[in-house]
């Protein structure tokens, strides 16, 4: 994201409309959080738009870096490996672990039992 | 593979060894029904919160969807596990980045939580590439707030948070300014609630 394309790109979204989010939502997530008390108007705001834009930055970057170039869908597997491949998504990793196979998954657990068994 | 946020008990996932036999089955749809009940009670004996714990607030996913789709080329397409998972990470940012401002709040012995939190906690947290765009937002924004204030001394609380929806950037309101070379130009006042505003005729937009 450029500088000058994001200039453009505010201005095209000014045109049509400011945000297209619920602040109210927001707000009400941003509350959740431990002690939060006040947030000002400015604060939803920024917050909401950033939302937007980290929506398009995830969405973009997955669908770039996956295998949509060849299915043309951007799919569960390209959020996850974006979030392990990127210091930006690094925080969505435990939100967004890789899936296995099942039964892959029930061999380790297999095995870790095997190990509790021992000690 | 850490399995701290999903549970390790293959029955409580609902899975016997003959579903699974020759499936391609994800362990991640465990996260899903775990979802389920958290919008229910749930263990974690906080009732002050309605039973709701902080990552099973989302926003509504047609707007996520929406956002999503226009971002990548127009041919393109997303997965429905996609979208649920973005709604997802889009809590988990909202909620990332807001504890960071908070604590930066706290630790200057502030209550209200502003825009420079905002901004100083998204450049801490790595998304600083997003801080010039969102000023020149923040400035659009605060020039439409500004306008309406002059037009019917609407203080912006928070409650206005409540009425900005989609639906309320859908009737912008042609204004007549004339400048001081007496050209006439017409701005687009974004408005909340009301259709009709007379006597637009002497606002300044600095």
């Amino acid at each position: 994201m450029s500088g000058k394309n994001m200039e453009e790109k505010v201005e095209q979204a000014t045109d049509r409309k400011n945000i297209s989010l619920p602040m109210s939502r927001v707000r009400l997530i941003m509350k959740s959080s431990p002690d939060v008390s006040c947030i000002n108007q400015d604060a939803l705001f920024l917050t909401t738009k950033a939302t937007e834009l980290f929506v398009q930055h995830l969405a973009l970057s997955s669908y770039k870096n996956g295998s949509g170039k060849e299915t043309n869908t951007l799919s569960y597997s390209d959020l996850a490996n974006a979030a392990e491949e990127s210091e930006t998504f690094q925080f969505l990793t435990d939100i967004l672990p890789k899936k296995i196979l099942a039964r892959e998954y029930l061999k380790s657990l297999e095995e870790m039992e095997k190990v509790d068994d021992n000690l | 593979m850490d399995g701290d946020s999903s549970t390790t008990d293959a029955s409580q996932l609902g899975i016997t060894g003959e579903y699974m036999a020759g499936s391609h089955f994800v362990l991640a749809q465990a996260q899903d029904d775990e979802g389920d009940e958290g919008l229910n009670d749930h263990e974690d004996g906080d009732g002050s919160k309605d039973n709701l714990r902080e990552q099973d607030i989302y926003l509504p996913i047609a707007n996520v969807a929406r956002i999503m789709k226009n971002a990548i080329p127009q041919t393109g397409k997303i997965a429905k596990d996609a979208k649920e998972c973005v709604q997802e990470c889009v809590s988990e940012f909202i909620s990332f980045i807001t504890s960071e401002a908070s604590e930066r709040c706290h630790q200057e012995k502030r209550k209200t939580i502003n825009g420079e939190d905002i901004l100083f906690a998204m450049s801490t947290l790595g998304f600083d590439m997003y801080v010039e765009p969102l000023k020149l937002y923040l400035q659009k924004f605060r020039e439409a707030m500004k306008g309406e204030k002059g037009i019917s001394t609407v203080t912006v609380t928070e409650g206005m948070g409540e009425e900005l929806t989609d639906e309320t950037f859908t009737n912008p309101l042609p204004a007549g300014i004339i400048t001081a070379d007496g050209q006439q130009q017409n701005v687009m006042v974004y408005t909340t609630s009301y259709q009709q505003i007379p006597g637009v005729q002497q606002l300044q937009f600095s």
